[in-house]
């Protein structure tokens, strides 16, 4: 396991052969693990890679959240990546995707309840246990909320964080787009998170969109930064320090050089709040 | 309140294209109807689903072009929603569904193209082995041959078709002449890519016999049902010299020796 360094970049299927080629000089690269299950010359070309770049897995299919409870077939498939990869972090979602063992290919959101946050503490003692190392939670992007959630959204990560040990994924992004589409602010989102907590930001596009006359933001990782993102990063670099930093960007995807073009803007931005060249 | 197990059913199922009544006291309003909130999760999953078929079948798509794939695809996930969160696995029946997908039914290759595709997929996402070197068999006496036991590569695979699948997979030719009859194909990995080549009967026969696991004895008495003149020696040779074998044992009534 490599101690990572400054900010990372999404790798992805149609960058493959130009990152192998001539591997860029970013402090990380994050997959999802569920595209490297099974084998091939993808997972080969990750090996060779993780030879020079320290590599984060970031899993979208473990239904942390979800009733079914955590699929161990699943959970198997993931520890048998992290020992052959040997990630520099781990991170999963504050989220469900499956319900009836039908996986609905999203991050659902939950009630933010007792009763969620003891199902989320058990399943993450599960995986923490089964993988032997902790993971980080990120916090998803929201299109709706529910009534009876009891628990602000910030608090139930820190409980979490307190009562499993796991570390937080901060996803500025969704911290924006959830405050934009529920009505938070994201600063007063961020003083709330336990800064000991945060192990990794993220950082994406979003798109804007027109719901019965009203906008959402939707999530899609398909453009740019925007300038509040940005401005929330820098908020939460004042805030927690310098942490790896990932771009993310997963649809539309761009050259190579734009991805590292965001990936300059947010060294950048370490260095201007922190007046450190290199993340914790 | 909603229990969360009761919660996440409703979602499900209103994620899945059903109504759930139960959930418009649920949900939070501000100025979105609930009906409108869940509408957007419903509509990922449905365009998600749709890429990554898209993704596993860009042959089929550009043969029934991208509208008709969309509706396909629509019946499809609607039909069969997924069960792993691996989207590379998801899709393995596509091929079973658009052969009794009655607006294909005037399509008859169209199945075998999917099938193509998905053995493709499936061959790029294998486990990557190093093969057998050529003299590995130096130690295994003439008479203990007919109890050999051949592993294959992971990523091999065998596919017989009617139709000229693997040229109207290629989309080299404006027209493929369909009456010009079917081919076997063997799919696998090589190096950093997927390719597949065409095999005459017998070699195709004894290939997909040993991958199934078949003592060399059957697996070349099922070639020689096929061509009484087939040429063992040869055929394994390039069995050998192709890169396909990554390990063998030695079979008897009760037991395998592996090497």
């Amino acid at each position: 396991m490599t101690a990572i360094s400054s900010t990372g970049i999404g790798l992805r299927g149609p960058h493959l052969a130009a990152i192998v080629a001539a591997p860029p000089a970013v402090g990380f690269l994050e997959v999802h693990p569920e595209n490297y299950m099974g084998g091939g010359p993808a997972l080969g070309a990750l090996e060779r890679l993780r030879c020079e770049r320290p590599i984060s897995l970031h899993g979208v299919g473990l239904s942390l959240g979800g009733t079914d409870g955590i699929d161990q077939g699943h959970l198997e498939r993931l520890a048998a990546l992290v020992e052959r990869l040997e990630p520099a972090l781990v991170s999963e979602h504050l989220s469900w995707s499956i319900v009836e063992g039908v996986y609905l290919n999203d991050l659902l959101p939950l009630p933010y309840t007792e009763e969620a946050l003891d199902l989320l503490a058990a399943h993450i003692d599960q995986a923490q246990t089964r993988l032997r190392r902790q993971i980080l939670v990120e916090n998803p992007s929201s299109y709706l909320s529910y009534r009876h959630s009891t628990i602000e959204e910030p608090a139930f990560l820190a409980a979490l964080a307190a009562r499993t040990g796991c570390g937080l994924l901060c996803d500025i992004n969704n911290i924006h787009v959830s405050g934009c589409n529920l009505g938070f602010n994201g600063e007063a989102y961020l003083a709330a998170l336990p800064a000991g907590a945060i192990g990794e930001f993220h950082l994406a596009g979003h798109s804007i969109n027109d719901v019965d006359g009203q906008k959402i933001l939707i999530d899609d990782h398909g453009s740019e930064v925007v300038a509040p993102v940005w401005a929330l990063y820098r908020a939460a670099l004042r805030r927690f320090g310098p942490r790896p930093t990932l771009i993310e960007w997963d649809s539309h995807l761009p050259a190579l050089p734009v991805l590292l073009g965001e990936a300059a803007k947010a060294d950048a931005a370490i260095r201007e709040e922190t007046g450190n060249a290199r993340a914790a | 309140m909603l229990a969360l197990r009761d919660l996440q059913l409703a979602i499900g199922h209103t994620v899945l294209g059903h109504d759930e009544a139960s959930l418009a006291d649920a949900i939070a309003e501000g100025g979105i109807a609930p009906a409108s909130r869940l509408q957007i999760y419903r509509h990922h999953y449905e365009i998600s689903l749709t890429e990554a078929l898209k993704a596993i079948y860009p042959v089929i798509c550009r043969l029934v072009d991208e509208r008709f794939f969309g509706y396909a695809a629509h019946e499809y996930i609607k039909a069969h929603p997924p069960r792993r969160p691996c989207l590379h696995e998801y899709g393995e029946s596509f091929a079973d569904f658009l052969a009794s997908f009655p607006p294909c039914r005037t399509l008859a290759y169209l199945a075998d193209v999917a099938r193509l595709e998905w053995r493709i997929n499936a061959s790029l996402h294998a486990p990557s082995e190093l093969p057998l070197a050529a003299g590995a068999f130096r130690n295994v006496a003439m008479g203990d041959y007919p109890r050999l036991v051949f592993r294959l590569l992971p990523s091999l695979g065998y596919l017989e078709s009617p139709w000229p699948i693997g040229r109207i997979w290629s989309g080299r030719e404006q027209v493929v002449d369909l009456g010009q009859g079917g081919c076997r194909l063997e799919i696998r990995q090589r190096g950093e890519e997927v390719v597949f080549a065409r095999l005459d009967g017998p070699e195709f026969v004894l290939r997909q016999a040993i991958l199934a696991g078949e003592r060399l004895e059957s697996a070349t008495a099922a070639a020689l049902a096929v061509d009484p003149l087939f040429d063992l020696a040869m055929a394994l040779r390039r069995l050998l010299g192709e890169e396909l074998v990554t390990g063998f044992s030695l079979a008897s009534d009760d037991s395998q020796t592996s090497f």
